[in-house]
């Protein structure tokens, strides 16, 4: 894997996830980002911060990207979301546009 | 409502995860510091499902005190004053709608007084709000909409608002509006919408319109209004079941109305009425159920995209008057009237963008079909209870021509409505060919098992009515409906049992079937949010969740059914245990 086809995203607490730019994808906000031509220093580097999602919230939403993936592509299964997640999820998702 | 609007397939999950349970409820509720984070219109979604789904309670209100700015518990029974207290704390609460709330009092508003983000309130038939109530309200200072009809404010709880200066649009439908009581709110000169049916405002009264400058939309019906005075901000004016002399000053004064709606009127001058109404703008005209016998008013109406006439006495000599609006029409009611297919025929060709035409309880027949189908733009038919029978009767050949074929032509075709009619298995057939028809209604027609077999073949096709025919459990089995298919309707289908409808159920868990024999119609919440394949599906599932929750927001004998067997079951387990202790 190139360093050009995945992103970095980084949670509130500093953990790094490394995935692939085509699931990054799912989310408007980071499609924007990453193929806008120049202004965004992340268009460039491939890195994303988010001083205000947590590592578990970033996970899940990761987990999500790869989830939504397969789905389009037809493959049904669940996507659970534990109850506890679900608020913070939510404003995630919102911030995202995913 | 704001449910309807969220898109994002994470948001709604999240939204069915944070709802599935009461202990689901119990694992968020605590965590304050998301909660006042929670952007509104996603805190609104989250609010009206938990009301949807029974499980919004009122300490539950609490968590969003900080988030939620809509509000509608409209037709909730159990809202009452606890609720009210807690709603009364919201802190960006802009909208609140209680309509129909019967245990709301005038105790009960107390809450929301001295609200300084409200800006509309529905107290919409809580008929215990009294002129006590009306007090509680004064201080909400940014009240812009307020709605009261048919609560138990009297004339002088009418007064009183008065003091709410910024109010826009005010309904006080059904309260015994009096003459005085309108003139002593004349102060509220922001009004643009005012509703006042039913109330005893007069002729006297009806001058004081004059001072409502902005005034837009004004509904007067089954007053004894009978004139007006030229008022020139006036856009809407529904005067249904009233007397109707002028509604101008003098007679050479005009009134640009875009909207008038004389349901039930009489109108003992209608040459003069009529003359005075500036018909540049003039664009929705309803004269249904009124006692006229001449149209040729309908002349100069050039711009009219929307003209009501049924039940009354309009006849084919009067098609060449509507013929004269021509290409401004949009929508035609001429259901109840006897008009046939010489009106038709002078119709024919002067109506180009006529998108809707209703003919129900005419004497039209076959022939008229061909007259129909010169109107190109047509998307929606009704031909409900004539004499079509979809083909023509050759005399010298003996072979029929089907007539609903001409309607092939018509490319924009959506809703056709053919109920009631002698129409039978081979005209179905011809339906194949209309490439947009989404809704159908074949209720109370000849048609047989054999139609389903065309039908499956219609590959728009949305809404499917066949009430009343004699369809067997075997159609049905074999019934194979287009992907489109949402809902189906087969109640008075006699032939068919509780057993079959199930059976299609469960095969198609995305159609909504309605049956004698089901009390609900079937569509399983948990059941399709899984099932969905495509992007395609996902679409066609937020639309389904969203006419889901529009019909769940209204039954309410439904509620009161399942609150009924929960009594009885209690009632039932109490007289055991009483058994036992015996």
């Amino acid at each position: 894997m190139t360093k050009e086809e995945t992103v970095k995203l980084i949670s509130s607490e500093g953990f790094e996830f490394v995935i692939d730019k085509k699931a990054a994808m799912v989310s408007q906000l980071l499609r924007n980002m990453l193929s806008s031509p120049g202004s965004f220093t992340e268009t460039a580097d491939g890195v994303v911060n988010f001083p205000d999602i947590s590592t578990t919230i970033l996970e899940k939403i990761c987990q999500y990207f790869y989830w939504s993936l397969q789905f389009s592509s037809g493959k049904e299964t669940e996507f659970h979301i534990e109850p506890e997640l679900t608020l913070e999820l939510m404003m995630a998702a919102n911030y995202l546009d995913t | 409502m704001n449910n309807g609007e969220i898109q994002s397939l994470l948001i709604t999950k999240c939204i069915d995860a944070a709802t599935h349970s009461m202990n689901a409820v119990e694992k968020w509720r605590m965590q304050r510091r998301s909660l006042e984070r929670l952007p509104s219109p996603l805190a609104s979604a989250l609010f009206h499902r938990l009301l949807i789904r029974r499980l919004l309670f009122p300490s539950l209100l609490q968590a969003f005190k900080y988030s939620v700015e809509e509000v509608d518990l409209s037709g909730e029974n159990a809202v009452d004053a606890e609720w009210m207290a807690y709603l009364g704390a919201f802190f960006y609460l802009q909208s609140l709608k209680v309509a129909g709330c019967v245990r709301i009092n005038n105790p009960a508003l107390w809450p929301l007084a001295g609200m300084t983000s409200l800006k509309e309130l529905d107290l919409s038939r809580c008929v215990k709000v009294t002129d006590d109530g009306i007090k509680h309200l004064l201080s909400i200072s940014q009240l812009e909409k307020l709605y009261l009809s048919k609560t138990g404010v009297t004339a002088e709880g009418v007064k009183l608002l008065s003091a709410l200066k910024k109010l826009s649009t005010l309904d006080l439908g059904g309260l015994p509006v009096s003459d005085m009581a309108l003139r002593s709110i004349s102060e509220l000169i922001n009004l643009e919408y005012l509703d006042v049916w039913g109330s005893e405002i007069s002729d006297e009264g009806a001058k004081t319109f004059k001072n409502f400058s902005k005034l837009g939309l004004l509904n007067l019906t089954w007053t004894k209004v009978t004139k007006l005075s030229n008022l020139q901000s006036i856009e809407c004016l529904n005067m249904s079941d009233c007397t109707i002399h002028s509604l101008v000053e003098n007679e050479s004064d005009q009134v640009s109305l875009r909207k008038l709606i004389v349901h039930g009127s009489s109108l003992p001058e209608a040459e003069k009425v009529f003359s005075s109404i500036e018909p540049s703008c003039f664009s929705f005209l309803n004269l249904s159920n009124t006692s006229l016998s001449y149209f040729g008013f309908l002349r100069r109406m050039d711009a009219l995209a929307h003209l009501d006439l049924s039940f009354t006495a309009v006849q084919d000599d009067d098609a060449e008057a509507i013929s004269c609006i021509g290409v401004s029409l949009r929508h035609l009611n001429l259901n109840h009237t006897k008009f046939s297919n010489a009106g038709l025929e002078t119709l024919a060709g002067h109506v180009p963008n006529l998108e809707v035409l209703k003919l129900s309880n005419t004497s039209i027949d076959d022939f008229a079909i061909g007259y129909i189908s010169t109107m190109p733009s047509l998307k929606e038919l009704d031909l409900s209870k004539t004499n079509i029978k979809g083909f023509l009767s050759q005399i010298s050949n003996e072979d029929d021509v089907l007539s609903l074929a001409a309607l092939q032509d018509l490319k924009h075709l959506a809703r056709l409505n053919l109920e009631m009619n002698r129409v039978t298995d081979e005209v179905v057939h011809v339906l194949l060919d209309f490439e947009e028809l989404s809704h159908l209604s074949l209720s109370h027609t000849l048609v047989t098992d054999k139609c389903l077999e065309h039908l499956s073949q219609v590959k728009k096709l949305v809404n499917l009515l066949i009430q009343g025919t004699l369809l067997t459990n075997g159609a049905l089995e074999s019934f194979n409906p287009p992907i489109t298919v949402e809902a189906l309707d087969l109640r008075g289908c006699w032939l068919i049992t509780m057993d079959s409808v199930t059976l299609f159920c469960k095969k198609h868990p995305g159609i909504k079937v309605r049956h004698d024999d089901l009390s609900e119609p079937s569509v399983d919440h948990s059941n399709t949010s899984t099932s969905v394949g495509t992007a395609q599906k996902g679409s066609k599932l937020s639309k389904l969740k969203q006419s889901d929750r529009k019909s769940s927001l209204s039954p309410y004998s439904f509620k009161n059914k399942v609150l009924g067997k929960l009594h009885i079951q209690y009632a039932f387990s109490s007289s055991v245990l009483l058994k036992f202790l015996a």
